[in-house]
């Protein structure tokens, strides 16, 4: 279709969202059903359209970029609206398109204290936009706002509707509101990481011919011209900015928090889509324009994967409260897709965005579970729930499902990222460091068992055994149909991708290779 | 209105221009640099005015002398713009600040206010004999007013590394540092601007500041420009200070005009940064480039800020920022105003501020000195650190539970301060969607060295 072609198709993609956004603030607070309309219509077209970007994707061309357009944007400092996807980029566009979609048919039932559709429902669009414009940008700077605009819309999700709870922190005199500290300390970290970020970008437009263009930078950045260092020090304020985004161990600090106080839907759209954008960013950004400082830094992102791995795995075996012990296990399975990411490899990095995919889907899925499990027993400790298959049996059914998805188990979503990461840690790029990465594998595949050991152990908490006394006399509510339509299209998924990691594959495997080729020659 | 009106012959001028007009003997201009800004200051006068007109009126103070004399301020700093010698330049730059002596001690029965325009018409005279010792050194030195001859004496009488020379630059870098609050001569300003009357004080932390920094952008790159990398060296300091300690301190205010004195003293720094490292590297376009941006965008989005703050403070009737809890969910209006303003101001995209930022960071990497990496390094800590008060504010209005019941009639908002509201709040977005509007614009200023 030729309005697909020309980067329409695109720009609808991402801008469809924050317009929606912008008109439901025009609607006054009484007409609800109408604001919810709107915002239901809008991700459902935005996935469409999506879905439509898809069916005119080439794929036998997976590795060139597509469907994209240029345009001038800031003409005094060569920055342009320059739009584009290829194989790496378009299942990612796609997820959080579609886990848009069912944040916000979750979100029509099951809004959190204060209720507000309005407010949030415009938060999720905007959100959406900062997410999909991440994944099509091929201008640094534009990559830079579309990756800042998600901050203003979490920030506010988890501090107006977060978690009350009254926590003390350690250095904080007064006592606080968890979901105070946790969306500052949110907002802090990643400002932090992308503060740093920007200067890098700017050192990358001096060196590389005074342009921010991504595909530009990747031809220059392949012949070798950024090196010492410079190059070194450009990496490592990347490194800095993906890193806390990921994020790696020992930036990973303000995950536990946020998707801990977070709403439901917030941390969902924080596990599937947000932090992807750090991983992303490595494979789009900092692998392709400095291959060779990320040949140096390589063992140092396997390590700090494999500590992530661990650290996140054992954590979890700590945690008493159960969205806590989801958000734990976040760390460890991007530690996964960084491992992938770090050995440098088709065979990892494919890995890594089907590792992304399957985080995306399967602990999503856990948020929901979780978070609607918390608002029906109004408690996430894990001492008091037991016999949740036989208080609630579908919820139940389904975090037995999702539980068994998240360790690996093969045949579902999760088993292909965990084992090819595995694999591609096997057998680094050559020239890496052998030892380190062969240790960094086992390692990861101790966090295989720990995380089986984990998950098993939550299900026999929550899940089995005789319901406690005190939910005995009480009314609790299983899944409704909203919450029923928001999850089973993700358990269809985690089977299918499961089944079939073609699916992604059959996009993704054509683009990293031509970009470890390109990067690091044959 | 007739502010607006003045507008026209500016629109005149820049529809029809070809070249800098110089009039008076060459010491005053005609060129885009100063239609670019002259505009910019009748906007913010005019804001100003918009502003003001509740908040005076309900004041029952002299409202013509008023009126008057912020119209006098606005000459001053149109004078500024265009001039092109010592004398012109100076008249520009007392013209501009002395009403504003008078405006800061309008509220004649408060002690504050009393005590805010002492400190700062003591402060502003001694900064005032500062810079005149400063010209009549480089008077004395070429015997000469223009800014052009002046700089070819230095050059051919080789002169640059004189230490009159430096001496000078540094007697008018510290009078102008009053002008515009830089560390350390800006102790001033948060006692001041709490003194003053609300849009008094937007005013002077938008219009006079601006003024100081076209004064400075002047006079650093067309009279002292050949000996830059002296006197770099010691506004690169001052620049780094002056972010640093501004946001170290308005972390902890509680009263809200003090805190946006603190966070301008800190905008000041980063305002100032790229003329720093201009200076040592001789390329002065793009440092002015960046100056001029940042502060087109910053004079809109602090208009806001104080303009949210004007009327946060009349519907809580208190100076305590602790005390707005949960005001947003009683007017949306003005705490969506007030998010997106406080959040420009820290930077974070899509708001015009993040822009003002990269502008900056462009120039300071870009000049390729070390120099310029560590202030780029401490400028971006300094990002981070004040997005911690500016986020604070956001936090308390709309997250934090609401202690007072607000009644709707005291939620009103007039329509001049919905206009300013609406406008200043469309040009902060749009300066960060689509930058490339206000960069032009410094683009073009920054041209103006070649004619």
């Amino acid at each position: 279709m030729e309005i697909l072609s020309n980067g329409l198709g695109l720009s609808a993609v991402v801008f469809l969202p924050i317009i929606s956004a912008l008109l439901i603030l025009f609607i006054p607070k009484p007409y609800e059903s109408v604001i919810k309309g709107v915002a239901l219509l809008s991700s459902v077209v935005t996935f469409i359209l999506s879905i439509l970007v898809l069916l005119e994707f080439d794929f036998s061309k997976a590795s060139q970029l597509q469907l994209g357009s240029k345009a001038t944007w800031i003409e005094s400092i060569n920055a342009n609206y320059e739009i584009g996807i290829d194989g790496i980029s378009l299942p990612l566009l796609v997820l959080s398109t579609f886990i848009s979609v069912l944040a916000i048919i979750y979100s029509l039932e099951h809004l959190p204290e204060p209720k507000s559709p309005k407010g949030f429902l415009a938060l999720i669009l905007v959100l959406e936009t900062g997410m999909n414009g991440t994944f099509v940008a091929l201008d640094l700077i534009l990559f830079f706002v579309f990756f800042e605009i998600v901050l203003l819309p979490m920030y506010f999700m988890i501090g107006i509707w977060g978690d009350k709870t009254i926590r003390s922190v350690s250095g904080l005199k007064k006592e606080i509101e968890t979901r105070l500290y946790a969306s500052i300390k949110f907002f802090v970290f990643t400002l932090f990481g992308s503060a740093f970020m920007l200067l890098g970008f700017l050192g990358l437009y001096y060196r590389g011919n005074k342009t921010f263009s991504i595909p530009e930078l990747i031809e220059i950045g392949s012949t070798g011209a950024f090196t010492g260092t410079f190059a070194t020090l450009v990496f490592a304020v990347l490194f800095l900015g993906f890193a806390v985004k990921v994020p790696m161990w020992p930036l990973h600090t303000w995950l536990p928090d946020a998707h801990t106080a977070a709403p439901t839907v917030g941390s969902v759209l924080l596990a599937a889509i947000l932090l992807k954008l750090g991983s992303y960013g490595f494979i789009r950004i900092a692998i392709p324009i400095l291959p060779e400082q990320a040949k140096a830094w390589a063992p140092a992102i396997a390590i700090l994967s494999a500590i992530g791995i661990i650290y996140g795995s054992l954590a979890c075996l700590a945690q008493t409260d159960l969205k806590r012990l989801i958000a734990f296990s976040s760390v460890g399975h991007m530690g996964f897709v960084m491992l992938g990411i770090a050995s440098l490899t088709s065979v990892g990095i494919n890995a890594a965005i089907i590792g992304m995919v399957a985080h995306g889907v399967i602990t999503g899925l856990l948020f929901f579970l979780t978070g609607s499990m918390s608002h029906t027993y109004h408690t996430r400790d894990m001492g008091r729930l037991g016999g949740n298959m036989k208080l609630l049996p579908k919820t139940g059914a389904l975090l037995g499902f999702t539980a068994m998805a998240s360790l690996g188990l093969p045949g579902l979503a999760g088993f292909w990222g965990e084992f090819m990461a595995l694999l591609g840690a096997y057998n680094p790029l050559q020239g890496l460091n052998i030892v380190i990465f062969r240790s960094s594998m086992v390692a990861g595949a101790i966090g295989t068992v720990l995380t089986a050991g984990y998950l098993l152990w939550m299900l026999q908490r929550v899940n089995l055994g005789e319901p406690a006394d005190e939910w005995k006399d009480k009314e609790l509510h299983d899944a409704d149909n909203y919450e029923l339509a928001a999850w089973i299209p993700l358990v269809i998924l985690t089977v299918l991708i499961g089944i079939f990691p073609k699916l992604i594959f059959g996009a993704t495997n054509d683009a990293v290779v031509d970009l470890i080729f390109k990067a690091f020659g044959g | 209105m007739g502010t607006l009106v003045s507008l026209v012959p500016l629109l005149i001028h820049w529809i029809s221009y070809t070249s800098a007009i110089y009039v008076f003997q060459d010491s005053y201009v005609i060129d885009k640099f100063s239609i670019i800004l002259k505009g910019l200051f009748i906007i913010i006068t005019y804001i100003t005015f918009l502003l003001s007109i509740n908040f005076i009126e309900s004041d029952k103070y002299y409202q013509g002398e008023y009126y008057f004399l912020l119209l006098s301020s606005l000459l001053g700093a149109l004078v500024i713009c265009s001039s092109r010698d010592l004398l012109t330049i100076f008249i520009g730059i007392e013209l501009a600040s002395t009403p504003m002596f008078l405006l800061s001690g309008w509220k004649k029965g408060d002690r504050k206010s009393n005590e805010g325009a002492i400190k700062f018409f003591l402060l502003g005279v001694l900064s005032a004999s500062l810079i005149l010792y400063g010209f009549s050194l480089l008077y004395g030195l070429t015997g000469n007013l223009l800014f052009n001859e002046i700089s070819k004496q230095i050059l051919t009488s080789s002169l640059e590394n004189s230490p009159v020379v430096l001496l000078s630059a540094v007697l008018v870098i510290s009078g102008l540092g009053f002008k515009v609050s830089t560390v350390p001569f800006h102790s001033w300003a948060p006692d001041t601007y709490e003194g003053a009357p609300l849009p008094v004080t937007a005013y002077l932390s938008v219009s006079s500041k601006a003024a100081g920094f076209v004064a400075l952008i002047l006079l650093m790159t067309s009279v002292y420009g050949i000996s830059g990398s002296s006197w770099g060296i010691i506004l690169f300091l001052v620049a780094g200070m002056t972010m640093t300690l501004g946001n170290l301190v308005a972390l902890q205010q509680s009263n809200p005009v003090r805190l946006l004195a603190y966070s301008s003293i800190a905008q000041a720094g980063f305002i100032i940064s790229p003329i720093a490292v201009s200076g040592i590297t001789g390329n002065y376009e793009d440092g002015i480039f960046a100056s001029v941006t940042y502060l087109i965008i910053y004079a809109f989005m602090n208009l806001g800020a104080f303009l949210c703050v004007q009327v946060l403070i009349r519907f809580t009737g208190s100076e305590d920022i602790y005390k707005w809890s949960g005001v947003a969910k009683s007017s949306p209006f003005i705490g969506v105003l007030t998010t997106l303003f406080f959040f420009s101001l820290a930077g974070v995209p899509p708001l015009g501020g993040w822009f003002a930022k990269f502008v900056v960071f462009r120039s300071l990497l870009g000049s390729g000195q070390t120099i310029g990496v560590i202030l780029g390094i401490v400028g971006a800590v300094n990002a981070v650190i004040s997005l911690v008060y500016y986020a604070r504010i956001s936090k308390i209005i709309w997250m934090d539970e609401q202690v007072q019941e607000y009644s709707e009639k005291n939620m009103l908002i007039e329509n001049p301060i919905k206009v300013v509201g609406l406008i200043t709040v469309f040009i902060t977005v749009l300066s960060g969607i689509f930058p490339g509007i206000f960069s032009n614009l410094g683009d073009i200023a920054s041209t103006f060295l070649n004619n």
